[in-house]
């Protein structure tokens, strides 16, 4: 005699596993540096993979693609040719006729 | 997709039955197709035994299930031979019955 199971056929619950499930934690990558605001020398700027934003006047590109100071100043983000954006440090007094 | 096999003699008696597969109508717990086969065959294999009172041999996937094999042994016995093929053919109509509205979660051969 067989006992009565109506999900005989039936796919069971386990429905077998998934080999998903895992994510590394977040970067917290993007921008370290308002527009406009004061940051000094070595501060980052930016955080990317790859370059989404170039380095421009007085900023240097860390081999993570980090964008740094290299002097104290202002922060300007710019347009870089059409399509292309690129962030620059300006000394203060220069920063202000800009 | 279930799908049920049917053999038969000479005499074009019924000597056995496979059903392999699953229904996959509904989520499990919730799966018409596969609860109206399950009961189905299950009753039929039991009442071979408590009616009939012949012992079928069975071969069953029970930790899995899908998977349901049945043959049966020689049958001398007139009475027992006509309970026995008359709960198989049964069976099989049901299960017919069954493929009318659910063709495409069952296959009867």
């Amino acid at each position: 005699m067989l006992e009565m199971n109506l999900q005989f056929f039936s796919h069971h619950k386990g429905g077998g596993s998934t080999a998903n499930g895992r994510d590394s934690a977040g970067r917290r990558l993007g921008t370290k540096a308002a527009d406009g605001s004061t940051v000094t020398s070595g501060s980052i700027l930016y955080r990317q993979r790859g370059t989404h934003i170039y380095p421009g006047v007085n900023v240097m590109r860390g081999n993570d693609d980090t964008l740094f100071a290299k002097t104290d100043g202002v922060v300007r983000f710019e347009r870089k040719g059409r399509d292309k954006r690129q962030v620059s440090v300006y000394p203060e007094s220069e920063a202000a006729a800009r | 997709m279930i799908q049920a096999g049917f053999d038969y003699d000479n005499a074009d008696r019924i000597i056995g039955f496979k059903l392999t597969g699953h229904a996959d109508h509904s989520p499990y717990g919730s799966d018409i197709v596969c609860a109206a086969v399950s009961a189905l065959s299950i009753s039929t294999v039991n009442g071979l035994d408590s009616v009939a009172s012949v012992q079928p041999i069975i071969a069953a996937d029970q930790e899995d299930g899908g998977y349901l094999s049945v043959r049966m042994p020689p049958v001398d016995d007139y009475m027992q031979d006509r309970i026995s093929q008359a709960l198989l053919r049964s069976f099989q109509n049901g299960l017919l019955d069954v493929e009318k509205q659910y063709s495409d979660y069952i296959r009867v051969q």
